[in-house]
């Protein structure tokens, strides 16, 4: 019997065939890159953050009131993934923050050699200087990002209240993926079906301790709780 | 959605090893895609067998996945099972009809926590 695949007929077998034992992720490249942007973006001085959500949960907003919180005294970069258009990179910019912009043309996750090319230009904006802290806004989807480490230290995902609290239990192996969830626009929690009980419920059966804030952008409930945790991120 | 990546990852780590062994073709893979890895199988699949085609070394690459049963721990007995996925073309299949929805076999608590299974893994290639 042949010791490869088992069968009784040898004849098919071509004498040089070859059994490599590889063993390897498959994301291995990407592995590969994500760990030298990871090291990359320390030699910038920073820590880096990946978010991730569905479109329109409020992912660019959040930015915005966090930039407004924290540009006096942290340096900020912000990388922006989005499938069309420079939109969320100009919103940025309005802030007095330099923003790259990374159209995917269509797909639907960014990668970690697509971060690659952005930490590249952020760092040519910074003229020499350095950064304290890089935002990579992810391309507005619960699936695909998951899978891609970009060579983020923490990655934040971000659920909406008008999203549902059924989204944890749906999109599993994003919420699982995170270091942090941010409930956002709770002011909208009067007018929407949504429990907070069972977003958290949901949340912490895919992953206990994971650390849950909820928080509005708008009335700015629950700002000071993210801002103390990016704060405890920084290098110095 | 990107399983399609994925797939063209794969064959460009294939050809890499073909090259590295002055392989002429590669003949068959195995991969194991982890049951909360995300990846659905058919779709890579589909991807794979489409871009084999583009490349003379991988053509009649034939792909075989592996796809571990999904493992859990409740949150409140602590005791680890596994609990098979729904096929979803054979929703009369009464054998797994007890744990659905999904819960514990020993104290029937829904608090069931994935455990790992979120590999994707090029395991083994065939080449000559």
């Amino acid at each position: 019997m042949c010791d490869t695949c088992g069968c009784q007929l040898h004849e098919h077998h071509h004498h040089d065939a070859k059994v490599v034992e590889v063993n390897q992720s498959l994301l291995a490249a990407n592995q590969k890159q994500a760990n030298s942007n990871r090291h990359h973006i320390e030699e910038m001085g920073a820590v880096a953050i990946n978010m991730i959500s569905s479109p329109g949960s409020g992912k660019t907003t959040l930015l915005e009131r966090t930039i407004d919180a924290l540009k006096d005294t942290v340096k900020i970069g912000v990388i922006e993934g989005d499938i069309e258009t420079e939109r969320d990179a100009d919103r940025i910019r309005a802030k007095g923050v330099p923003a790259v912009q990374l159209t995917t043309g269509g797909a639907c996750h960014l990668d970690a050699p697509m971060v690659h090319g952005g930490l590249h230009v952020l760092e040519h904006f910074a003229k020499g200087s350095k950064y304290d802290l890089i935002f990579i806004e992810n391309v507005g989807n619960l699936v695909c990002p998951a899978t891609f480490d970009l060579g983020e230290h923490q990655r934040v995902v971000l659920l909406s209240v008008p999203e549902g609290s059924d989204k944890p239990a749906k999109y599993p192996a994003t919420f699982r993926s995170a270091d942090l969830v941010l409930i956002t626009k709770t002011d909208l929690l009067p007018y929407f079906d949504f429990s907070m009980d069972e977003a958290k419920k949901e949340t912490l059966t895919l992953k206990p301790e994971l650390p849950i804030f909820p928080l509005s952008a708008t009335t700015g409930d629950g700002f000071d709780q993210w801002i103390a945790y990016l704060r405890s991120l920084l290098h110095n | 959605m990107h399983e399609l990546s994925l797939a063209h990852s794969l064959i460009e780590q294939l050809l890499d090893l073909a090259k590295e062994h002055q392989a002429e073709r590669i003949t068959r893979v195995t991969v194991t895609l982890g049951p909360f890895s995300g990846i659905v199988r058919d779709s890579f699949e589909f991807g794979f067998d489409n871009l084999k085609q583009s490349q003379p070394a991988t053509r009649e690459a034939v792909l075989k996945l592996e796809t571990p049963d999904p493992v859990y721990i409740c949150l409140d007995c602590n005791k680890v099972s596994v609990i098979p996925f729904l096929v979803p073309n054979d929703p009369m299949d009464m054998k797994y009809h007890s744990l659905y929805p999904k819960k514990c076999p020993w104290c029937c608590s829904n608090r069931l926590s994935p455990k790992d299974g979120t590999e994707l893994i090029l395991n083994q290639v065939e080449m000559e």
